[in-house]
Formats: structure tokens, sequence, C-alpha cells
């Protein structure tokens, strides 16, 4: 039952895009009655607007049923006229093919929410890309290293401290930053993180710094603990015990054989990592007012625009979806075990 | 399974648990906390929740964002904690004249800090006056320490203001104050003013201080607070001479000494005045255990309160996932065929969806804040799909083993052998990853609650995190609104991570050889 690899890769990008299909649906459901009550709103404000200039230049209040054939026209305008599902399909398929339109209020300086999000992807990828890289060098160096002496105190403190950070939020790490260096030690200066933008390059890179360091703290141990529990886990295999045996030095052993043997899932880990850290962390950016998509996201909410927040989702959707198919596509392309097993069950 | 098998492989558990001791740490820790989570209506009060929300008086005499008392233990100011005199803590002394009752109250406070109290209120005087003349009069004095140079120890606050039945007053904030204050700087030389002596009275201090344009942008910068620390300021150099205005508000040093606050309060004598409830507060700036937030709560209280939400949401969302999560990855893989593939697909397009993002949809959907079930209901719903997965796979194991086959062949039916057969064998693993969930849980609920997502009928501790961000307390450096919070859902992850994977490493052997 097995799957040429291209196949499979065909096989698993079409079940992808279904799956996000789907998921762009539902949220359209969803979207589509907030966006019906802000449409609404909109519709009554504008035939007050009408009414008011109507009473202006021809000296007299518009007739009842003026204004609800000029309101059947504005509802018509929206598409508030169709049934509800109609409108979500729609929209379902706007969003799918990025026809994102424009959001009422305007956000990050543009009403074009595609706009909106470029520039904030840009700067998200900028800050969390930067730190995923630095979280991934160096837990997995701490990670095979302390898998080499199990037991030792530096394998103890990494348990220790991988336990501690998982239970720790991201953004509350990252007050606590701000409150240290910046508040107490005045290290950084306040307007960097009181204020959302920078003016200069110099000032962008300080201003990531406390961001980065936070992400850092709060995600190196993790990693450090998964990539020794796999290190481990090989390093029982029986080719390594051969590999010693043949008095392959132990460097070797590590590095060459037992590494190599772990790549799959770690690489598989790598590619959720930098593509997750692509959604960024909402709240995290939320505190150290970073303008990227979690900001963006928060000012959109806080603001109301409904587009910008249905594109924002539907984008994290992609980058989960993808990671997803990437990281299984990965694996299959390293392991081809996984194909056959893959094609058995689905 | 027997009863019998059933208690001996709990005291093989046990005996096997017991040993870990970081799992041992966990269950300790995690008593604590629901001893905590339990005793909180006993030791606080019940009425907490409902007090809790912003905009309440239950707080009005708490200082606001005040850092907690020890911290003066920390710092060259120290800071004047909070007082409150309740009843049998002041004698009231009753005596009558002119067909009125004279009520006389006085209590020592002893002010012996850098930087004095913020502010003295009175509280829950109730009468049955039925008309506002018949109201309760108060008059406030403070009898200072002697002090050098200075004539008038005795400094009026307040006189004959009303106290309406069940109202406070905030004595520092009320004009009558500040116009007796500046008699009483102008009495002992410190306010100068081109004026002669007859012209100069209480009631006529505003309009003399606009005739004074440099008096007048002083008095303008008086807060509340800037007023009292000239009460229980020196206002006269070491030589005994007075300071300059100037310098007595822009440079206020601390008068330390026992001072004497007395209260007279006047009533006609058909009106009944109730003591039972009256309370003098002198509001410090530093507050018990932990301080106070922006509108005065103390954060202790919160955190205490929040246990309960915590534990609630963490239990009630693993629980519930994990098992939701088991019954549909046992029944997709006991069924099979198109239902198993019907049952993958579906979990597949759950995992998919972004959760916060969802979160925060559905919370509008809503209407824009969520309560606790429905918090519940939505965190299950993103959360059962990991387990689903992990025991769809041992399911597939177990299914294959011969007495499953053997049940059948006995005719056993489907959901016997599900549940008596396959899902026993997979408690285990659901204990251990039950406990691993809870830290999500707790997680996801502080993120929503930090976006002002959830309702305010709880105190979560995510909550007390949003209060402190729109106060901007990173910032200001309020450490005290940040770092508590943020500990308790620290510990209470850490808590139930130390015990899940204690529970992994006793119940699942493969994992006991590292």
């Amino acid at each position: 039952m097995g799957m040429s690899f291209g196949r499979y890769v065909v096989y698993r990008t079409v079940n992808a895009i279904i799956i996000l299909f789907l998921a762009v649906l539902l949220m359209s459901a969803l979207f589509t009655k907030l966006a019906d009550e802000q449409l609404t709103g909109q519709v009554q404000d504008q035939i007050q607007a009408f009414a008011q200039s109507y009473a202006k230049t021809h000296h007299q209040e518009p007739t009842k049923e003026l204004l609800e054939k000029q309101r059947a026209i504005y509802m018509h305008d929206y598409g508030l006229d169709k049934p509800y599902w109609r409108r979500a399909w729609d929209y379902t398929v706007n969003t799918f093919t990025f026809r994102w339109g424009k959001s009422i209020p305007r956000v990050f300086g543009t009403r074009d929410v595609r706009e909106q999000i470029w520039t904030a992807l840009l700067r998200t990828i900028l800050l969390f890309t930067t730190a995923e890289i630095l979280v991934i060098l160096i837990g997995i160096a701490l990670g095979v290293k302390s898998a080499q002496q199990p037991g030792s105190i530096l394998d103890r403190t990494i348990s220790i401290l991988a336990m501690l950070t998982t239970s720790l939020p991201m953004w509350w790490l990252g007050m606590l930053m701000i409150l240290f260096f910046v508040v107490y030690l005045g290290w950084l200066p306040i307007t960097l993180y009181s204020q959302v933008f920078t003016a200069n390059t110099k000032q962008l890179l300080e201003k990531m710094s406390l961001p980065v360091l936070t992400i850092v703290i709060n995600l190196f141990g993790g990693w450090a603990w998964t990539t020794r529990n796999i290190m481990i886990g090989t390093m029982q295999e029986d080719f390594i015990m051969v590999a010693r045996a043949k008095g392959v030095p132990e460097r070797k052993v590590i590095y060459g054989h037992a590494l190599k043997a772990a790549a799959p899932p770690i690489i598989t880990m790598v590619i959720f990592g930098l593509i997750g850290s692509l959604s960024g962390a909402i709240i995290t950016e939320i505190v150290f007012n970073w303008p990227g998509m979690g900001r963006l996201y928060w000012q959109a909410l806080q603001a109301d625009a409904v587009k910008t927040m249905m594109a924002l989702n539907y984008m994290f959707a992609i980058l989960t979806v993808f990671s997803m198919v990437l990281a299984d596509i990965l694996y299959a392309y390293l392991d081809p075990r996984v194909r056959i097993g893959a094609a058995a069950r689905s | 399974m027997r009863w019998v098998d059933f208690k001996d492989s709990v005291k093989r558990f046990w005996s096997d648990y017991k040993h870990q001791k970081s799992g041992m740490l966990g269950i300790i820790s995690l008593l604590f906390l629901i001893v905590i989570a339990l005793a909180a209506p006993i030791i606080t009060n019940p009425n907490v929740p409902q007090e809790w929300q912003p905009g309440g008086t239950a707080w009005l005499v708490n200082p606001k964002n005040a850092p907690p008392v020890w911290e003066n233990y920390f710092t060259h100011e120290s800071m004047a904690s909070a007082v409150q005199f309740k009843p049998g803590q002041y004698h009231v002394v009753k005596s009558s004249k002119d067909g009125y009752n004279v009520y006389t109250i006085t209590v020592d406070y002893n002010m012996n800090y850098q930087l004095p109290p913020v502010d003295i209120v009175l509280l829950n005087l109730k009468s049955n006056a039925s008309l506002p003349k018949d109201n309760p009069v108060v008059k406030v004095q403070i009898i200072r320490p002697p002090e050098k140079g200075v004539k008038n120890n005795t400094l009026l606050l307040i006189d004959g203001v009303q106290f309406p039945s069940g109202s406070q007053i905030q004595i520092a904030g009320l004009q009558n104050t500040l116009n007796y204050l500046l008699y009483w700087l102008y009495e002992n030389g410190v306010l100068k003013l081109n004026m002669p002596p007859q012209m100069v009275n209480p009631n006529s201090m505003q309009f003399l201080i606009m005739t004074n344009p440099q008096a007048s942008k002083l008095v303008a910068a008086l807060s509340a607070d800037r007023r009292m620390q000239i009460v229980f300021g020196r206002i006269t150099d070491n030589a005994g001479n007075p300071r300059s205005f100037n310098d007595v508000v822009n440079n206020p040093e601390p008068l330390k000494g026992n001072y004497k606050v007395r209260i007279t309060i006047t009533a006609p004598k058909e009106v009944n005045v109730d003591f039972s409830d009256f309370k003098i507060a002198i509001v410090g700036r530093a507050y018990g255990l932990l301080g106070t937030d922006q509108y005065g709560r103390p954060i202790a209280l919160g955190l205490l309160w929040g246990t309960r939400v915590a534990l609630a949401i963490g239990l009630a969302v693993s629980i519930a996932s994990v098992l939701i999560g088991i019954f549909i990855g046992v029944a997709s893989a006991y069924l099979g065929g198109w239902a198993d593939e019907a049952i993958q697909r579906f979990t597949e397009f759950m995992m998919t969806l972004p959760v916060l993002p969802m979160l925060i949809l559905l919370s509008l959907y809503l209407g824009g804040r969520i309560d606790l079930t429905q918090l519940v209901i939505i965190l299950v719903i993103f959360g059962w799909m990991g387990t689903t997965k992990v025991a769809r796979s041992m399911a597939l194991q177990i299914k294959e083993q011969t007495y499953i086959e053997a049940a059948r062949a006995l005719g056993a039916s489907t959901g016997r052998v599900i549940f008596k057969h396959i899902v026993p064998q997979l408690l285990p693993y659901a204990f251990a990853s039950i406990a691993l969930s809870v830290p999500g849980a707790i997680l996801s609920e502080a993120g929503l609650s930090f976006l002002g997502l959830t309702s305010q009928n709880m105190i979560t501790w995510g909550q007390m995190l949003n209060a402190a961000n729109q106060n901007g307390a990173t910032m200001n450096g309020y450490w005290w609104q940040i770092i508590p919070p943020g500990l308790a859902i620290a510990f209470v992850g850490l808590v139930f991570v130390l015990i899940g994977v204690s529970l992994d490493t006793v119940l699942n052997p493969r994992l006991k050889r590292s």
C-alpha cells in the first residue's frame, strides 16, 4: 500500500486545502453575524444622513416610502438583502481567495486589509523568527549536552527550567522584563515600550531586545527538554551500542550517529516552531507594543475592524494548517515508513 | 475489575508514587491550593466577588495603587500604613447642649513615617434624621505634636459638614478642609497675605488666595494627597521660624510624633445616632501583605479568591476534554472504517483551527464577555483533539489483543468492550494527561481575561493582570500588581506539571528507563 513521495505530497496538500476551506467557512459563519451588526448600524447612519440632506434640499421631511426605498438600496449595496448563508458563503469565498477588501475603521494607517496584514506580518517575522532561531539553537545545544549525561546537574536544571517555563505565560514574563530592565534598571527608555512606533533602526533593535529575550527564556527550556528526551531515546538504540563497541569516538557517536537519527522529529519541531512563530504571540506583542500581527489583532478588536480580524484569523489558520502539512511531508521524506502508515490510514 | 483488585492496584500505585519527590511536592501543593480555594469565603468574607467589581464602594477606605507594607523595610521613604478604628477601638463621649446631643471621639495616631497618610475617611454613621437639616454635622480636629514656633497645635480640618446616614466623608478632598488648612497656615505665619487681619477668615480664604497669583498657583497644585502632607508636616524650621509657603507645599517634611484625631458629631436630640458600624479610616500609602490596585482592591484578597476560578477552570476543562478525547479516540479505533475516517478528519480539522484567535472570535460571537460556563465549554471544544489522537493509537493496539477477541466471541456488546476492556487500560494515560493539560487551560483563561474578553463577575488572576495592564502598572513600577498574579498562575501550572510528570513515570512503565 505504499505511496510515492510525490503522490503523498499532493495528497496531503489537497487535504490541507479542503480543511482550510472548511475552517474559513466556519469562521465566516461566525463573523457574518458580527459584520451584520456593524453593517446594519452603518445603514442606519446613512439613512439618517440621507434624511437630513433631503430635508435641506427639498425643504420637507422625506416620506416613509422614500426612506424605505433608500434603505433597500443601501441594504442591497452591502448585500444585507441576501440570506445569511448566502452571505457567509460569499464571505468564505472572498476570504479564501485573499479578496479581503477594506476595513471600516483605519488600522495601521490604512483601510486596505491586505496592506495592514502585510505590514504586520513583516514585523512579526522580524521579531519572532529571530527569537525562534535563537531558541532552536540554544535549545538543541543544551538538549544534546544534557542527553550526554542524564541525571547530571545540567540535565536536572534543564528539566526543572522546562517545567517552570512551560507554566509561565509568555506575556507575563514580558511584563516582568519591562518592569525589571526598563522601569527599575532603566537600561532602556520607557518610551520605547509605552508607544508603538520607533524612529530608526537602532531604536528598533533596542525595542526588539526585550521581547526576544522574553521569548528565548520562555521557550528554550521546553526545546532543550524535548531534544534531550528524543536523544536519550536514540542513544539506547542498538546501532549506537554497536558504534560504541566498534570504538567510534563518543563525540562522533553523538553528533554523527545519534543526532542524525534523531533529526526527523527535531526538524519537525523546527518547522512547527518557525511557522508557528509567524502567528506571533498575540498578547506578547500587545505587552511590548510591537506592531505585528498580534498588535494588529488587538487594534482590530478594539476598533471593531471585523474584516481585519477575519483576514488575520485566516492567516493564522493558513500558518497552522501548512506548518502541519509541511512537517508531515518533511517527516515522510526523512522517514519513508511514515508514508506507508499514513497511506494505510488515510 | 473486582473491588479487591482495585484496592490492590491503588495501593501499589501509591507505594510507587510515594517515591516521586516532585510528585509528592505537587500533591502537597495541590492540597494546599484546594484548602485555600475552599476556605476563601470563610477566612475573608463571602461578599468579596460582588464587591470586587470596579466602581464599588467597598474599597473606598483603601489607598489606591499602594505597595505592600513590608516594602518599608527596603526603602528610605517609609510610607504610612493604613489604620482603621472600628467600634470598640474608640470611645464615644456623649454630652448635650442647647437641644443637641454632642458625641466626641478622640483617637491616637502615631505618625512615624517619612510619607504621611493620604486621607482620613469617616464612614457608616447611621442616623434616623428624616430631613436634611436634621442630619448630624461633623467637626474634625487634629491635635498635632508640639512644634517649635507654632502657636496653634490644633488644626481644624472640617466643621459643620453634614453626615447623611450611611454616607462617607473623605476629608482630604473637601473644599472645607482646604479653607481651614490655608487659614491655619496664615495664622502661623506661613501663608502671607496683604490683608488686614480682621478681613481674613476661613470662609474668605478662596477669595483672598485669588488676589495673590503666586499663592494661588501653589494652592492649585495642592492635591488631596499634598494637603495631608501639610497636615502631618513641619511648618517651621529648626529655629522655630515659619517655613515659606512654597517650601511647605513643594518640599513637605514630615512631623513625626503622636497625633490625636478628634471627631465631634452634633445632632438634634430627637435624632438617634448609631455608632455600631461607624469607622474612622486613616488611609495610608502602603497596604497589607501585597498592596492594592487602582481601585483600592487588596491584591492578596484577589490572589486568594483567584485560586477558586483557576482550579475550577483547570480541573473542569482538563477532566472533560481528556475524557471526551479518550472516548472519541477509542470509538474511532474500535469502529474503524468510514466512521474512523470521518472522526479522524474532523479531529484534524479541529486541530488546525488556531486556538486563541478562535477563542477571541467566539467570545465576540457570544456578545463580548464570556462567563465561566461558556469559557469551560469553549476550552473543552478546543482541547480534546490531542488526547483523541493518542487514545486512538493506543486503542488500536489494545483492540488486537486476544482477550478482546474472546470477549467479543462471548457476545459482549460494543459498549461493554469499550468501557469494560479498552477504556480502563487507558486510564493511567488519562490521569497523567489530565494533570498535564491543566496549565494550558489556566493559561488560556488568563490570556482571554488579559484581553478583557471574560466576564467580570469572577475574580481571576488573568483579570487582575488585565487591570494592572490598564493601569499601566509596568510603566509605573507597581510590581505588586504584576508579580503575584503571574506567580500564582505559574505556581498552579507547575503543581499540575509536577503531578502529571510523576503520574506518567509511575503509570507508564515504558518511560521508567530514564
